[in-house]
């Protein structure tokens, strides 16, 4: 009896109830040349207080999730699938309904702070607008709790602050204003999109301490999406990584970095510079470029690019499958599974 | 004309790869946009039937009209739009005004492109002080009301066609300089500018190499604005009295005439004006149509 | 308080009158020159074709007529120096009076204008843009393109043949004096201020409605507020039109000059005692003292329409406003 159920009983009973779960999300774009499949069945689940990372190549469909989840996808997009979130459903709600999900249940925290904060506004009037949105607060209050949000997110003078804007701070300290701008209501998952890449690198750890700090304080789960598998193996506890829309591997950090299964995954690994490599060594490119997702091919869609590729990769795509505990993967062939020859 | 402006697209080093890949159906797509074609279609319509149309079916002469034939009706027989004060068949001083109407909005758009816009990008490239001082020039026409200048010189000139083209280009030339300055300020720091001026291209060269094809969709979209600018200037210039003399066919003096009249023939106003904005809603669906096309804002 | 003792603005105003002075010098000289160049002369134009040599000789010799272009001009430019314009050549009223009692009636036109263009156009383009491609948008744009596309005079007499001929809602001409009655005043200015904002109303339409629909669509910071739960209104009114707003004022300010211009013929055409109709008298006269004020005057206002423009700028665009008090 033990032996049957070791591998799903335990994290049952271990895992709280999960906070978000993504079932089979599908996110197409009708364009003037044909349909862009951005997103093509994406499952995934967000627990309280984890941290994830979802990686992957521009184009990967990485932000589009998130936008999905964020319920803020242009008009274009049709999503199918399901998005819930403490088990209700996402897709499908109206606008209204939307509003009050978005910022209080699922905030986020954008890539570029050059550009997601209104130029025009002061920084304050900004922070305190997206707490006057979903909570009955005073002008007063909502001011209090803005200065609070500032100094939480460790800005030095956050009364003074309040009243700047956005082109009087540097791009870290804007960075914190949006991420203050994320937390005003509590949200209980914060999606950080590409946070830390506009910025230098330096404030880039500064950046991603604060948000793990906060979401120690909070308790809110978070979900970092990134190209940088460097970043997620210094902060993150699950890693997912996605190709061409699909998620193509999924385990935790430390297990994955153990042993990388997917192809793809190794490639991303291998084009990070590392301290003890020789200098004026041309670091490994992943050839080719990401397949057209207007068109779906009948195999693996990695399958032109990967140095591993085998003729069952050109006739069918791979499924994602639990192939070890906690371990998923999407391919025939993966490493450190040579068939003993 | 539309081929080489596509051209001119697809070299400009803006373009990322991708469109430049998807350019098969673009170019099927130029002939289905209806918010192209159509305005194109109906001034090409409108072109044939005042340039070519008089010369190959007896239309009436605009002027000397009978008097036994005064303030005809619409839709009388022989005399379709009627006939005016004087007996002037009003179709055939349409067609004429027409021409008038379109050799001043081409003649004023060909000096404005000319003179301001080869102003306006040598003194972008050039810089310095001749750059400051064009700029000044540029200022003192534009702290100038247009119509003003254009009736003060029209009335110096004497009045004439070609004499109601340079009033206008006094409006035409500031304007052309200023865009063609503008964009040309943009691409002359452009890394494909600074190269070819380091590899020791003459400037000149550079100019009609660089400059001139990257700066076409933004001046040619502009001609279409300001020729239909044009001709309601001219129109407005041929109301006060100070464009087109009659007995000359011109569509604003054809307007200026029918004003006595209005209280019992309101046609004499309405047909011109009806040709004078479809002609430029025609062209400013055009500038429209093209700057959606080439992505110029 | 502190803002006032650092000003900024007040620097900045200075260097922009300072930068308009030569622009309108240039104004003076280039209409004293297109002027000058105008065939036939006053003296004959006032005193009428039956004049003897003898009268036309002592009219130009007493208003210096007879002297070199440049003379005249100096004569006058000393005078617009030390705030005299010169006197009119067809009456004895100084050009100073004759603006004055012809300027009111221009700048009412101009402003009831603009705040016709403002109140149609800002709240259209919000719906406009508010649900794209839907009716509201669709016929705003139909009709914007129409507007745009119109001449003056074409429009003026179309209101004429509408408003005043058909239904008799308005005059067709006539002016009554906003001192004399506030209510026949606006009787008699509406139909032109209309007639002025309509080509406005259309290109501010456009330009509004493309400018917050690109912010709607593109901007980062649009996103941020709909991440945060901001309603579209909201997201719309204080986030992207106080960006437009930025936008809009130079458009303000540039079509001051073009409006100035239409304003002959919609004072033409309605029979309004403004600086525009004066002019067009003027011209005709060869009045040049008259003109040359008028012109002035024109160019002034168009240089500080600019200079209120940069102004503003500063109170709308934070970043400006703070490049300026660093600099």
């Amino acid at each position: 009896m033990a032996a049957t159920a070791d591998a799903a009983a335990p994290d049952l009973q271990l895992r709280p109830s999960p906070l978000l779960e993504v079932s089979d999300l599908r996110v197409t774009f009708g364009t003037r040349l044909g349909s862009v499949h951005a997103v093509q069945g994406v499952n995934l689940t967000i627990e309280p207080r984890r941290t994830l990372a979802l990686i992957g190549e521009s184009g990967s469909g990485k932000t589009v999730s998130a936008q999905a989840i964020m319920g803020i996808l242009p008009r274009t997009a049709r999503v199918s699938g399901s998005i819930k979130f403490k088990g209700d459903e996402i897709v499908g709600r109206g606008e209204r309904e939307l509003r009050d999900y978005r910022g209080r249940c699922v905030a986020m925290v954008f890539q570029n702070p050059e550009r997601s904060l209104n130029p025009t506004m002061r920084v304050g009037t900004q922070i305190a607008e997206a707490v006057g949105c979903h909570l009955p607060v005073s002008k007063q209050e909502a001011h209090d709790r803005a200065v609070e949000l500032l100094r939480m997110v460790r800005l030095p003078a956050p009364e003074r602050r309040f009243y700047e804007y956005p082109h009087q701070l540097s791009g870290g300290m804007r960075q914190r204003v949006v991420i203050a701008i994320a937390l005003a209501c509590d949200p209980a998952v914060l999606i950080a999109d590409e946070a830390t890449t506009a910025l230098d690198v330096t404030t880039q750890a500064q950046i991603m301490e604060l948000l793990l700090d906060l979401q120690q304080e909070t308790g809110s789960a978070l979900l970092m999406i990134s190209h940088d598998l460097g970043l997620a193996a210094s902060y993150a506890e699950e890693v997912i990584v996605m190709y061409a829309g699909k998620i193509v591997e999924q385990a935790p950090t430390k297990e994955l970095f153990a042993g990388v299964r997917m192809p793809y995954t190794q490639a991303l690994l291998d084009a990070i510079p590392r301290i003890e490599m020789e200098p004026h060594v041309l670091l490994p490119v992943v050839g080719g470029r990401p397949p057209d997702l207007a068109v779906i091919p009948p195999g693996c869609s990695f399958a032109p690019r990967c140095p591993r590729v085998q003729q069952d990769c050109q006739d069918t795509c791979p499924p994602l499958q639990q192939h070890e505990p906690g371990r998923w993967w999407a391919c025939w062939h993966p490493l450190g599974k040579e068939p003993a020859q | 004309m539309s081929v080489p402006a596509a051209n001119v697209l697809t070299t400009a080093s803006t373009v990322p790869p991708a469109e430049a890949a998807g350019s098969a159906p673009r170019a099927r797509g130029w002939l289905r946009s209806a918010e192209i074609t159509v305005p194109a279609g109906i001034l090409v319509l409108l072109l044939f039937f005042c340039f070519i149309w008089p010369m190959i079916y007896p239309v009436p002469k605009p002027v000397g009209g009978a008097l036994q034939t005064v303030n005809l009706p619409l839709f009388s027989p022989g005399h379709i739009f009627g006939t005016d004060d004087v007996g002037n068949d009003i179709m055939s001083r349409i067609l004429y005004g027409g021409r008038v109407s379109f050799e001043v909005a081409a003649g004023v758009q060909a000096i404005g492109l000319a003179v301001g816009g080869l102003l306006g990008m040598a003194s972008a490239y050039r810089g310095g002080w001749i750059d400051a001082v064009l700029m000044r020039i540029l200022d003192v026409f534009l702290a100038f009301p247009s119509l003003v200048l254009a009736i003060a010189i029209s009335d110096s000139l004497g009045p004439s066609e070609m004499h109601v083209i340079w009033a206008l280009s006094a409006f035409s030339i500031p304007a052309f300089a200023r865009i063609a300055r503008a964009a040309a300020l943009q691409l002359r720091d452009q890394p494909f500018v600074v190269a070819a001026r380091l590899s020791g291209t003459r400037a000149w060269r550079i100019m009609l190499k660089h400059l001139v094809p990257n700066m076409a969709p933004q001046l040619l979209t502009f001609t279409m604005l300001g020729a239909g600018l044009t001709i309601i200037l001219e129109g407005g210039l041929d109301f006060l009295g100070y464009g087109i003399p009659q007995p000359t066919a011109s569509w604003g003096n054809m307007i200026a005439t029918g004003q006595q009249f209005i209280s019992v023939y309101p046609d004499l106003v309405l047909v011109p004006t009806v040709f004078l904005l479809l002609t430029c809603v025609c062209l400013n669906m055009m500038s429209d149509g093209l700057r959606a096309r080439w992505g110029v804002r | 308080m502190r803002r006032l003792t650092r000003s900024p603005a007040l620097r900045v105003s200075g260097r922009r009158l300072l930068t308009a002075i030569p622009v309108l010098w240039g104004v003076t000289a280039l209409s004293f020159l297109v002027m000058n160049a105008l065939p036939g002369d006053a003296a004959s134009a006032i005193l009428g074709l039956d004049a003897t040599k003898a009268e036309i000789r002592a009219f130009s010799v007493k208003l210096h007529l007879n002297e070199p272009i440049w003379t005249r001009y100096w004569h006058w430019f000393a005078g617009v120096v030390t705030g005299n314009l010169g006197t009119s050549l067809s009456s004895p009223q100084s050009v100073a009076s004759v603006l004055g009692a012809r300027l009111p009636v221009t700048l009412e036109l101009v402003i009831y204008a603009m705040i016709i263009t403002l109140v149609v156009s800002i709240p259209v383009s919000i719906l406009c843009a508010r649900w794209p491609r839907g009716v509201i948008d669709r016929l705003s744009l139909v009709l914007s393109m129409g507007s745009i596309s119109i001449a003056a005079p074409s429009l003026a007499l179309l209101a004429v043949i509408v408003f005043a001929v058909k239904w008799a809602i308005f005059p067709a001409i006539g002016y009554v004096g906003l001192s004399q009655s506030l209510a026949g005043n606006l009787h008699t200015m509406t139909l032109p201020s209309i007639v002025l904002a309509v080509p406005l109303i259309g290109f501010y339409i456009r330009f509004l409605r493309a400018d917050l629909l690109e912010q709607m669509q593109a901007e980062d910071y649009i996103v941020t507020a709909r991440a945060k739960g901001v309603t579209e209104w909201r997201i719309l009114i204080r986030h992207a039109l106080r960006n437009s707003f930025i936008g809009l004022l130079t458009i303000v300010g540039l079509n001051l000059a073009t409006l100035i211009g239409v304003t002959v013929i919609v004072e033409s055409v309605f029979s309004l005692p403004g600086v525009g109709f004066e002019l067009l008298d003027a011209i005709s006269n060869r009045n040049i003292p008259v003109i040359e004020g008028i012109v002035l005057v024109f160019g002034i206002a168009v240089v500080l329409a600019n200079l209120v423009t940069d102004l503003l700028y500063g109170a709308l665009d934070p970043r400006i406003r703070h490049v300026r008090s660093r600099s």
